[in-house]
């Protein structure tokens, strides 16, 4: 409606630069009239819900004193030091500023402006190839391979992998959540373009497309005995700061716009595919559902059924997840010839492919936003 | 439970444009009644949330009370765009508004009634765009769905209005009409006056739960005409409005109680149908919404035994159309082990009750006809006798020794003894096998087989029920068979260290039968559960459990008990013990580490003949 938007980054009017909530607390702590007003904060939202807090005229003045203070704005990085701590403050001041059951929460983590295409560059100099020329070759495969060529993506897979396979009992079948903890630290600390190409490789052929849903070791990482109803796993998630935090994360930067030309807020696959892997290792572990080639459904373990009154809102959770345009449903057929690489090039704005994270990372094709 | 008025959908949204002028309708919100001779009544909250929570005081946006039209009571310039949007990183800022609905005129800015709904505003950094250069789709319909709820059993009333204020206020000159497709026969009516769409009558969910229009858009400039279609959704909300019944009727079950009598047993399952939907989210509220209690003044029966509920979510069709029901199993469960001596039989009811349906069948009632049976701890009439080799070894497994039905028995714990009559020769023990089932006889002192005194020895054997004390007895013979083999040099104690065949069959070690150990030969195909090893006793070891006698010593079998490394290719065992699958040829040194590895040393071709013909 509007044109295309500018790129986030671009700052129309210059708003501050948060700062994150460790930082922001320390501020606050060496100045009294801040300190003092933050405590007051806390004990006012320390079990209440906004209005009864609001109604208050001490909590009131506290509240507006510090929307003027960086707490009010501090934000958190992914996989900073102290990253739970930092969550934990900024939640201890949202959590009781939002009306409580939001569908979408806003991320307390900063924007994502690196682009997809720096991850390509990298990518293309460890498989010594182009991945959008060679038609026979297993993207999976070489994404495991140039994983093994690392030490530090070695180490840390190896480490999830046999935490993640490791049989407890004959009724335990591995420690889950061992496992998930060994995830999150591959997707922390492993750089994205190792990390990325594992989890979003292109595949043409059965074998190929199984070995990319096992990426995350699923029979222990994903699957379990029954399946939850949708909402019901969200709010088991909304209890963890962590975890809240990570899908607030997913919903802010993969939430399908019709804004723009690739469906993504601000054009910036980068930051949904982030925040996606994100989310593995904890209660909202997403993954593929199956080894289809023609197909890609994405889904947290969990399903609608028994939803009662709540099935419409329990779908669109679910929804944005499983047919997402910006994360992106459908895996188009292999193309019949080999397809001319479409980087180094600016591409031509009706041949780009329909916009979706997944399948862009795939194709090696980055969105050219030149007017 | 009455609601009162509602809305018929949980949000909706909006875009707003700099410098759009006082006045301008940006959207109409709807309310359906609960009771007939209801009018609604719309609000504002004074508060605009921005971004993350921040709240500003709302200049800009009202509505009118009795028809719910929002509009612009003050432009929006470029300095209330950069305000709104501080802290906003997002290319699209977004502010929210909460509408209240009330029965009543409000009397002052209320922000805490129940009901409300969500508006989203969405900011665009630009002046409203010429109706020239929207698509049919922006002149026709909002981004988002065409989705509403409406709940069942109430007045019909009109719950949307197709045309949006906002486009009709700015394009005067389009036209632009409406059409609801797929409506025949459906409770459903498009008024083109207004533009409104109305719900006729009462819906049931029971009958129907959704229902799918079409809703259609042609907009005319001059000549050009356009169309635009969009699916026009409609959910039907449930109550509780239908009372639990019997499928078939069946309202009896037997539950017997035999030889499982372990806490935690379900015994029997009744099941409870009910056409209404049971969300298992908040799972605690629905438990409490359908009860189950067994009603008895029998203390011991409310100790003895409790009542599981589960339900689940099953469709049934009432006229084509798929409907969600929900369906209860009451499960009646062992709430604690019972003796083997408790015999009684009688009727145990439940009354289930669904606590929010109101009307005179809200509950029925489940029966279990209970009988406890008595089991009777004793031997087969016969008595034991087992065969050793006189060259076993300690830890050789001779036997099983189990009461009658012993292995069908859960929550009954078995001890076996053996008293000794003669001391002097003693070789075997009993150990207790898992869950208390069965004994294992075995080799304790291989010394005393040696002695030629010992040829035939009797014990016998004491079963005992931990819980009722009750026992029994039977006999059992030892007969010692064998003549002594010579011991072989250098030869290490445990079987598991022999890496072929030759010296695996050569040697003997701890837990042999016959004086020397056996050799398993594998298939060979890659990393397989039919590993070559060489063990004690085929029968036992590797079998992939570390039984009680396996466990009292490293050596005994490390295929199965190990927790050390091992090397080559392999799958460990449940638990992380032992080698349930390896590649080729595996050998342990106890205490140490395993090895499974490729045996390329092939066996000697050649004898002494050949080596003469050569």
């Amino acid at each position: 409606l509007a044109g295309p938007p500018s790129p986030p980054g671009q700052d129309p009017h210059g708003w501050r630069v948060p700062v994150d909530c460790v930082r922001a607390n320390e501020l606050c702590a060496v100045e009294p009239s801040c300190s003092s007003r933050y405590r007051t904060l806390r004990q006012c939202l320390a079990g209440r819900d906004r209005n009864t807090m609001l109604a208050n005229k001490e909590c009131q003045a506290a509240l507006e004193v510090l929307q003027e203070s960086p707490l009010y704005d501090c934000r958190c990085k992914r996989g900073m030091k102290k990253e739970l701590q930092c969550l934990q403050i900024y939640w201890s001041i949202h959590l009781g500023l939002t009306e409580g059951e939001e569908f979408y929460e806003a991320s307390p983590y900063e924007p994502v402006t690196s682009r997809l295409s720096d991850i390509f560059r990298l990518a293309s100099i460890f498989s010594g190839m182009d991945p959008a020329t060679n038609s026979k070759s297993n993207h999976c495969l070489d994404a495991a391979k140039a994983c093994n060529l690392n030490d530090n993506c070695k180490r840390l897979r190896s480490g999830y992998i046999s935490t993640c396979s490791k049989e407890i009992s004959a009724t335990e079948h591995c420690s889950r959540r061992k496992c998930h903890k060994a995830l999150r630290q591959f997707f922390d600390r492993v750089p994205s373009e190792y990390t990325y190409r594992l989890l979003f490789c292109s595949c043409k052929d059965q074998a190929c497309a199984e070995r990319r849903r096992q990426t995350i070791v699923p029979s222990c990482s994903y699957e379990d005995k029954e399946k939850p109803n949708c909402l019901d796993l969200r709010n088991t998630c909304r209890t963890d700061h962590l975890c809240r935090s990570r899908l607030a994360d997913f919903h802010t930067n993969c939430q399908a716009s019709f804004q723009s030309l690739t469906s993504c807020p601000g054009d910036n696959y980068q930051a949904c595919l982030g925040s996606y892997a994100g989310l593995i290792g904890f209660d909202m572990t997403p993954n593929y559902v199956d080894a289809s080639t023609t197909s890609i459904t994405i889904s947290p373990w969990c399903s609608c059924k028994g939803s009662g009154n709540m099935e419409e809102e329990c779908e669109k959770f679910l929804r944005d997840f499983t047919e997402n345009p910006c994360l992106r449903k459908a895996l188009p057929h292999p193309p019949p010839h080999p397809a001319p690489s479409s980087r180094g090039a600016a591409p031509h704005k009706h041949l780009l492919p329909p916009g979706n994270a997944i399948q862009a990372f795939g194709n090696g094709t980055d969105v050219n936003l030149s007017p | 439970a009455t609601f009162g008025l509602y809305f018929p959908r949980k949000e909706y949204s909006e875009n707003v444009y700099i410098d759009q002028p006082a006045g301008t309708p940006l959207l109409r919100i709807h309310a359906l009644r609960d009771s007939h001779g209801e009018a609604a009544h719309f609000q504002l909250c004074q508060n605009l949330i921005v971004s993350r929570a921040r709240s500003h005081e709302n200049h800009w946006f009202q509505i009118r009370e009795k028809t719910g039209l929002l509009y612009l009571s003050k432009s929006l310039d470029r300095e209330d765009f950069n305000m709104l949007s501080v802290g906003n990183w997002m290319p699209l800022s977004k502010v929210m508004l909460y509408v209240f609905l009330s029965s009543h005129p409000f009397q002052e800015k209320e922000c805490d009634s129940a009901t409300r709904t969500t508006v989203f505003l969405s900011l665009i950094n630009a002046t409203a765009p010429a109706c020239s250069t929207l698509t049919a789709r922006q002149l026709c319909f909002m981004e988002m769905d065409l989705s509403f709820h409406i709940k069942e059993n109430k007045p019909p009333g009109t719950f949307h209005q197709l045309q949006l204020p906002s486009v009709h206020h700015l394009c005067q000159n389009l036209s632009i009409s409406y059409k609801l497709l797929a409506a025949e026969g459906m409770p459903f009516r498009y008024n083109e006056n207004t533009t409104g769409v109305s719900v006729t009558q009462r819906l049931d969910r029971e009958e129907r739960e959704r229902y799918e229009l079409i809703a259609k858009c042609t907009v005319r400039e001059g000549f050009r005409e356009m169309q635009v279609e969009v699916p026009f959704l409609v959910n039907v909300l449930d109550e509780d409005d239908s009372p639990p019944f019997l499928p078939n009727g069946t309202d009896t079950a037997d539950a017997v109680v035999e030889f499982n009598r372990k806490e935690g047993t379900v015994l029997a399952t009744l099941t409870v149908y009910d056409a209404d939907t049971t969300p298992i989210y908040p799972l605690e509220s629905s438990r409490k919404k359908y009860t189950g209690t067994i009603i008895t003044d029998d203390p011991w029966i409310s100790e003895t035994f409790r009542v599981e509920h589960i339900f689940d979510e099953i469709h049934f069709s009432p006229n084509g159309s798929q409907v969600r029901g929900t369906q209860h199993e009451y499960k009646l469960v062992l709430n604690k082990s019972i003796s083997v001596t408790e015999h009684r039989s009688f009727q145990l009811d439940v009354l289930v009750n669904d606590t929010e349906f109101h009307g005179p069948e809200r509950s029925v009632m489940l029966h279990f006809n209970v009988s406890i049976l008595p089991v009777s701890i004793q031997f087969p009439n016969m008595t034991y006798q087992f065969t050793v080799n006189r060259n076993a070894e300690r830890f050789a497994q001779i036997g099983k020794i189990c009461i009658e039905n012993c292995m069908k028995f859960r929550g009954v714990n078995i001890t076996y003894k053996l008293l000794s009559p003669n001391v002097s020769c003693y070789p075997v023990s009993i150990l207790q096998g898992r869950e208390g089932k069965w004994g294992s006889l075995y080799v304790n002192d291989s010394s005393v087989l040696r002695r030629p005194e010992c040829k035939e020895i009797q014990y016998t054997i004491q079963a005992t029920d931990k819980q009722s004390r009750k026992h029994t007895k039977t006999l059992l013979t030892i007969v010692l068979e064998g003549t002594l083999l010579k011991k072989e040099e250098d030869c290490p104690d445990s079987c598991a260290v022999s890496k072929h065949r030759a010296e695996c069959e050569e040697c003997g070690g701890l837990g042999v039968l016959t004086g020397r150990c056996q050799w398993r030969q594998g298939s060979g195909k890659g990393i397989t559960t039919n590993y070559s090893t060489c063990t004690p006793s085929i029968k036992t070891c590797p079998d992939g459990t570390c039984d009680a006698i396996e466990s009292k010593d490293p050596a005994v079998c490390p295929q199965d008990c190990t927790s050390g490394n091992i090397i080559g290719g392999h799958g460990k065992g449940t638990g992380n013990l032992g080698i349930k699958s390896g590649h080729g040829i595996c050998y342990c040194f106890p205490r140490q580490n395993c090895y499974c590895e490729k045996d390329d040393i092939k066996e000697q071709l050649c004898d002494e003949v050949c080596k003469t013909v050569i």
